[in-house]
């Protein structure tokens, strides 16, 4: 049996080592985000005027765009402070 | 099975040739006519009610006049079944207000022309012939550019998605492994190309309208370009011409329609400039017919050249 010592000496090695690939991981998902609101501003342009792919089509993918519908509306309430964003993104304080 | 398409201005007389090429070809071979126009008049021509549905007029010979409206109302409907199963938290907005405004939105109208003679080549393998009676030159053009102009996006959006699914797979192999039982912290996304249902779907679209166009382009289609002896009719068939060679379209004849001793010199003038727009292309002549009915039955597709000859 190992000692409650030793578990909690693994557990914190363990959750240090997350932390370091969630911090490597950090700038590919914004970029992968982006990308999706990217697909979804395409998909959905029409509903803020941009050129639309045929209607059809944004009717058919919609059901399964509800990941990227929450991120292309987050990401027009954060337009409004682009800074901030960019300063979250690149983790300055 | 063969695909004749009926094409030209509002009013040429359009759904008259293709009713006439309907019953010469049905001397030899088993045919289907289908009226795609919202105008209908097949069942004018043919002297019977058309209702849901074929009508067969004779052992070789049968009619449809295809809803639109209803089309256009189906598919909406089955699409909205989707969304309120998906989006459910979402049904308090009144999502059927919301479908009721894409009833008017550009391209839904086309989608369900295309829809319904995709299903009618699919599903109408007892018949030789299918012919199309073709709305007015811009809805037609319109929907027979659909499936060009819907791969093109297809394919943009398909590389998009592949990229986000790229990077979801880098994110993933940087992450270590989850242990057998656990919950992670963080949001795990799919990243293989079989388990995203969008990719999926894009995929499907690409495939079904690359067979869809290599059908219409296909040595099996053919397009009728129906025309007056005036400028009119002239200009518009012109734009048609120069549209369908756009799409890459095989039309294969042209019909100079409603010719008459008095407009014989003007059709003649109108013929040339269609030959030389279109040089390869023969030309049939068509003259006006002076009556629509001779006792009970109609005589407007009894057109003394066997114009289903020549498909």
């Amino acid at each position: 049996m190992k000692s409650p010592v030793f578990r909690f000496l693994r557990e914190l090695l363990s959750r240090l080592h997350d932390s370091h690939r969630e911090d490597a991981v950090a700038l590919t998902q914004v970029e992968m985000q982006e990308l999706e609101n990217i697909f979804a501003l395409l998909v959905l342009g029409s509903f803020v005027g941009l050129p639309a792919p045929p209607s059809f089509l944004a009717v058919e993918l919609l059901p399964f765009m509800e990941r990227e519908l929450k991120i292309m509306s987050r990401r027009a309430e954060d337009a409004g402070d682009m800074l901030a964003e960019m300063c979250g993104t690149l983790g300055i304080d | 099975m063969k695909i004749l398409f009926f094409t030209g201005k509002g009013g040429v007389g359009k759904s008259t040739i293709a009713a006439a090429s309907a019953r010469q070809i049905s001397r030899r071979a088993r045919v289907l006519v289908q009226s795609l126009d919202p105008a209908h008049n097949l069942g004018d021509i043919f002297g019977v009610r058309l209702g849901n549905g074929k009508k067969k007029i004779s052992e070789t010979l049968s009619l449809e006049e295809v809803d639109l409206q209803k089309l256009a109302r189906e598919y909406l409907e089955r699409e909205t079944r989707v969304l309120g199963e998906t989006y459910r938290y979402l049904q308090v907005l009144n999502l059927d207000s919301y479908f009721s405004i894409l009833k008017y939105s550009p391209g839904i109208e086309e989608y369900a022309l295309l829809t319904s003679i995709e299903r009618t080549v699919n599903e109408e393998t007892d018949f030789d012939y299918v012919i199309f009676d073709t709305p007015p030159t811009g809805l037609t053009l319109r929907f027979l550019a659909l499936p060009s102009v819907t791969i093109t996006w297809v394919d943009r959006l398909i590389l998009i998605r592949e990229k986000i699914l790229e990077k979801r797979h880098t994110i993933q192999k940087i992450r270590r492994p989850l242990k057998e039982g656990e919950i992670p912290r963080e949001e795990r996304l799919k990243y293989d190309a079989g388990d995203d249902a969008i990719l999926r779907r894009l995929r499907d679209f690409r495939v079904n309208y690359e067979r869809l166009n290599s059908l219409l382009q296909g040595a099996a289609c053919t397009v009728v370009l129906v025309f007056n002896p005036d400028m009119l009719s002239l200009r518009e068939s012109q734009r048609l011409v120069e549209g369908l060679r756009e799409l890459r379209l095989p039309l294969r004849l042209l019909v100079n329609n409603k010719i008459t001793d008095r407009n014989r010199d003007m059709a003649e003038k109108v013929e040339a400039a269609m030959r030389n727009t279109a040089p390869d292309v023969p030309v049939e002549q068509v003259p006006l017919s002076a009556s629509l009915y001779e006792g009970n039955e109609t005589v407007l597709y009894r057109i003394a050249k066997d114009l289903g000859d020549r498909f």
